[in-house]
């Protein structure tokens, strides 16, 4: 499929529409729609840069709160009365915590509850970080307004740490297995977060340092070389965002 | 000859006096200087003795950016950095850093040139007419609206250089720009450094640990000691008593001449006599041994389209020590991954001691495969020097302490409680490699160790790696773009391009065959096969002193 230019701003906005029909829909169903939708752009439309990468990752991040809000919403909460498909030894609480009950008895509505809000939350993950995989955070830093100077370096400095972690996550990783690590289960991730945390601070601190040393932020105004113009492909990516917005 | 008082003073330093907070050693002391226009000055020194401090205090970054507390003055062009932040400079002063990927703003080449102006509201038009002037006079037009992400190492350099120079800069300030280079590229980058000196009368200031890659070029050399102490003088000057000098200064003291030579044919025409006096005299080497230790059979790789091993084979016997040249991108990494393992392959197999190495796990990997990646930091997690060691005599079943003792003995003086992250480039190589060599693997693979090292830690590190092969009998496969170091260590040299073994045999026959690849001293002593200082002095014998 060819891949169309749009505007840094388009997907952002898409995705901040699409987020809040999903928030007022509060189906699961449009919820696991919209996702498969924003997947198709992604995979379709993303550039083999490292930002694109990060979608993938949040699919894990997702798939994981998911499991997690599944077994607190289906162990932990108040009871909703229904289909009874299993029993959980209960814990006794005090009697100053009334309401609260942690096992008891698994219902069917219980967990198709918390299942669907699972899913709403993860989709809003998802749906924002795939804005993050297919918007290249140095066109998007290019389109913001000089006025918010030092904002601005902050916004650079994330969101090029952000991808950049990912690369490197990889390649730590490597080093690790070579030196005979495991590279699964808790230990190793302590042992990835030191490196990783150490790079990318370094990294950070070049860019700020590159950044400011060409003249960043030095004049109020801002000349652009190539302006990047809102074209009608980007009006019509955003109108269908915004359709699916009011129509929710 | 330029250096004098007569040209336009473009830098002045005037009693400066730099320390760091929570540091003892002051930076620099009562340094004056100046540097006039058009003159090209080089910044030496040990690793972590202040040569980027130096270069950063041009612009203000220090201690603007950094902290750190400055007296004394330095002006440019009459602005004083204490005036002005770094940004104000920054029409008059470009600057690439160490490494110009991280200072990449832009996504394409265009883009990255045109950042700079963009920043300081230039016109679209000049803009446009810089932008186009740049790409020519760098011969980046190929690339101008190639990805910055898919650049060569060589290429994003010369980004970096043009991104500064489209601002028509007075001075260009560059952190050790070769160091990641191969030879061919790196020359690529000094001759374009050097043609902006002489048609532009640019300033320009580089810190490089490679001297013999750009001793010839440089007018003034300003020599860093690390305990506050500057010398500033001629390439000549400085390098008559330095400790810090390329093979092509040690050459001249090792033979005794009076005068030290700084570029090949000065030197060639001051040995001569020595040349020709001796019959051709080639270095004996020792006999490889016969046990085969890693057999790589027609390996092939790709990522994605791109090939990157093409039917790769060799064997690599016991007490060797391989060195994989080539230029950037040849696939010398993809050849050491396979090797240790990583890499999914292809085709073809990799055998280490008859055991695939994807298949080794956690202690029997350690005792197999010893593997120190580009960054050598990657292998490291612990909070201090003493901890890392621990936790391999730890991994490693080790009796407490085996691995400090190991470290002391391969760079002794590591402050104990120090985190690794502080300790120079050249002592975080050694941490990195005691501590995998605590585990006394059978093989010992290293990716690019001596980038950002000095001429003392490549010494040491050249010692370590020669014992590990010769004492244990153990293999040793490294990727370098470092002619000197190959010539100083490898016995066996495999060269690399375009994933294609051009050239597999001694080190003294491959390096010899491409003028490009030769180091210092076998270009001095050619037709003479001789690569390092030592195998001169070998080979004339007791003749020293009479020359």
């Amino acid at each position: 499929m060819k891949k169309i230019s749009l505007h840094p701003l388009t997907w952002p906005i898409c995705s901040i529409a699409i987020a809040i029909s999903v928030v007022r829909l509060n189906t699961p169903l449009f919820a696991i729609v919209s996702v498969g939708v924003v997947g198709f752009i992604v995979f379709t439309q993303r550039e083999d840069a490292p930002w694109g990468k990060s979608f993938d990752w949040s699919l894990k991040v997702a798939l994981w709160i998911l499991i997690i809000r599944i077994f607190i919403g289906v162990s932990i909460g108040l009871p909703i009365p229904g289909t009874t498909l299993f029993t959980l030894p209960r814990i006794p609480l005090p009697d100053w915590m009334p309401g609260i009950r942690i096992g008891g008895a698994v219902t069917l509505e219980r967990v198709s509850s918390a299942l669907g809000e699972g899913v709403i939350i993860c989709a809003i993950i998802v749906i924002f970080s795939a804005a993050a995989s297919l918007t290249s955070p140095h066109r998007l830093l290019r389109v913001l307004p000089i006025y918010v100077y030092e904002f601005g370096v902050t916004v650079v400095i994330a969101t090029s740490v952000l991808p950049q972690l990912v690369s490197s996550v990889a390649r730590i990783r490597m080093a690790q297995r070579l030196r005979g690590q495991q590279t699964k289960g808790f230990a190793s991730y302590r042992r990835l977060a030191i490196p990783l945390l150490e790079e990318s601070l370094a990294r950070s601190l070049d860019l700020a340092a590159a950044m400011d040393s060409r003249g960043y932020g030095v004049n109020r105004k801002r000349s652009r070389y190539r302006p990047i113009s809102w074209r009608m492909s980007d009006s019509a990516v955003v109108a269908c965002a915004g359709i699916v917005m009011a129509l929710s | 000859m330029r250096g004098d008082s007569d040209g336009l003073i473009v830098i002045k330093f005037s009693d400066v006096s730099l320390i760091y907070p929570n540091s003892t050693t002051t930076v620099l002391e009562n340094l004056n200087l100046e540097i006039t226009e058009g003159e090209l000055v080089l910044v030496i020194g040990p690793t972590g003795s202040g040569k980027s401090s130096l270069l950063r205090l041009i612009n203000g970054l220090v201690p603007h950016h950094t902290g750190g507390i400055l007296a004394g003055d330095i002006t440019v062009d009459g602005i004083s950095t204490r005036d002005v932040k770094p940004g104000g400079l920054a029409h008059l002063i470009g600057i690439v850093g160490q490494n110009p990927l991280n200072g990449f703003v832009a996504d394409t080449v265009e883009e990255e040139l045109a950042f700079a102006m963009e920043a300081l509201n230039l016109p679209h038009e000049t803009m446009r007419k810089r932008v186009e002037e740049v790409l020519d006079s760098i011969s980046l037009t190929q690339l101008r609206s190639r990805s910055i992400a898919t650049l060569s190492g060589g290429e994003q350099q010369r980004v970096a250089i043009a991104s500064a120079l489209v601002m028509h800069p007075k001075v260009l300030v560059l952190d050790e720009p070769t160091s990641a280079l191969d030879p061919i590229a790196a020359e690529e980058v000094l001759s374009i450094l050097h043609r902006l000196v002489h048609d532009l009368s640019l300033t320009i200031i580089i810190a490089e640990h490679k001297l013999e890659r750009v001793i010839g070029f440089a007018d003034r050399i300003i020599h860093i000691n690390g305990d506050g102490q500057t010398m500033v003088g001629t390439a000549e000057e400085i390098m008559a008593v330095s400790n810090i000098a390329p093979p092509i200064v040690h050459l001249a003291r090792a033979l005794g001449l009076d005068e030290v030579a700084l570029s090949v044919r000065h030197m060639r025409r001051m040995t001569q006599e020595l040349r020709d006096s001796t019959p051709i005299h080639r270095v004996k080497t020792k006999p490889a041994s016969t046990l085969p230790v890693i057999e790589i059979e027609n390996l092939s790789l790709a990522y994605g389209t791109k090939i990157a091993l093409n039917s790769i084979s060799a064997t690599i016997f016991d007490n060797e020590i391989v060195a994989i040249m080539g230029r950037n991108g040849a696939g010398k990494s993809s050849l050491l991954r396979s090797i240790a393992g990583i890499n999914e392959l292809e085709h073809g197999q990799v055998l280490v001691h008859g055991l695939k190495p994807k298949d080794l796990h956690r202690k029997i990997r350690r005792e197999s495969i010893g593997y120190i990646p580009q960054e050598p930091s990657d292998l490291l997690y612990c909070q201090s020097v003493t901890k890392e060691c621990e936790v391999a005599d730890r991994d490693n079943e080790l009796t407490t302490g085996t691995t400090h003792a190991l470290l002391t003995q391969l760079v002794p003086g590591i402050a104990l409680h120090r985190h690794p992250r502080d300790l120079s480039e050249g002592q975080r190589l050694g941490l990195a490699l005691s501590v995998v060599l605590s585990a006394n693997p059978k093989i010992l693979i290293l990716d690019e160790p001596t980038r950002g090292l000095d001429y003392e830690a490549k010494k040491t590190l050249t010692r370590i790696l020669i014992e590990f092969a010769s004492i244990f009998n153990r293999a040793v496969i490294l990727a370098t773009h470092d002619v000197e170091l190959v010539a100083e260590l490898a016995t066996r040299t495999i060269f690399i391009a375009d994933g294609d073994i051009v050239a597999d045999g001694p080190t003294l026959d491959v390096l010899l065959s491409s003028p490009a690849f030769a180091p210092q001293v076998a270009k001095v002593m050619s037709p003479q096969p001789w690569l390092r200082v030592r195998d001169v002095l070998d080979a004339i014998g007791g003749r020293t002193q009479s020359c």
